[in-house]
């Protein structure tokens, strides 16, 4: 896998995603980059890594349920 | 069959601990819903979209005396959000009919994936093993809870974004072998 096209999976594998001026959340940048096939690798990945994620985490949380409980709370960053 | 319909009370009377509870049990389920949408729609947006509706939502739920409700529910609004974003996009009508098609093919019963509590001390065992770098680049994106991107992240360690965008994911390799060598096979839903 060539470095570039690694990096851009590994990036929208995060659960960061940028808000468009309404303040809904947009596709990562990134996403749109990836090849149709790099997207399917990428909902894998990430549905594994949210898995661990959940795992680790005391309350069984992971990044995507902490980033979608700190916008209830006003918690957000 | 685990029913979330538990925590239904304290969610509509506004408590976000309980939603975070459902939250654990639902997210996997919600996220495997969206797989048909892989290819054409970034899913972990419109999944995020997807419970913050969940959310504003919960009060109007009517339990219907079968299990799950608001997964239920909740997997309504992850499918119509995926296909509105199909749309926004202006992806082939005959896509769409497609994916929807393939949906109704996959509709099963709505089940939360549970987690397995003895997971948690074997992936602890195999994180304190990693390398430094890769071990904080992966602590960085944790504490983070998806609200800061990883160019934020790789300034706040010194790292160039490529070099911290390799340490998650030798991270994550290095995690996976250590847990597969473990004898825990994480696989898909």
């Amino acid at each position: 896998m060539s470095d570039d096209r690694e990096s851009l999976i590994e990036v929208v594998i995060s659960a960061f995603r940028p808000r468009d001026p309404r303040g809904r959340l947009s596709s990562h940048p990134g996403w749109h980059d990836l090849s149709p096939d790099d997207r399917e690798l990428v909902f894998d990945e990430t549905e594994l890594q949210r898995r661990l994620e959940a795992a680790m985490d005391p309350d069984g949380l992971s990044s995507t349920a902490q980033a979608v409980l700190d916008r209830i709370t006003g918690g957000d960053r | 069959m685990t029913d979330l319909d538990a925590h239904l009370p304290s969610i509509v009377s506004g408590d976000p601990r309980a939603f975070a509870a459902w939250l654990a049990g639902a997210e996997g389920a919600v996220r495997a819903s969206l797989r048909s949408f892989a290819r054409v729609v970034d899913t972990e947006a419109v999944l995020q979209e997807a419970l913050l509706r969940t959310w504003q939502v919960a009060p109007r739920v009517q339990p219907d005396g079968r299990p799950n409700a608001l997964l239920r529910m909740a997997l309504r609004i992850a499918r119509n959000a995926a296909i509105d974003e199909v749309r926004r996009a202006r992806q082939d009508p005959t896509a769409i009919e497609a994916l929807e098609a393939a949906l109704h093919r996959e509709e099963g019963p709505a089940q939360p994936i549970p987690v397995d509590p003895m997971l948690r001390e074997r992936i602890e065992a195999c994180r304190s093993a990693l390398p430094r770098q890769p071990g904080r680049a992966l602590a960085a994106r944790l504490e983070a809870r998806g609200g800061i991107d990883d160019r934020a992240l790789a300034e706040a360690l010194q790292m160039q974004l490529n070099t911290f965008l390799k340490n998650v994911g030798r991270a994550r390799r290095l995690l996976a072998e250590c847990l597969s060598s473990a004898g825990v096979i994480l696989g898909g839903s």
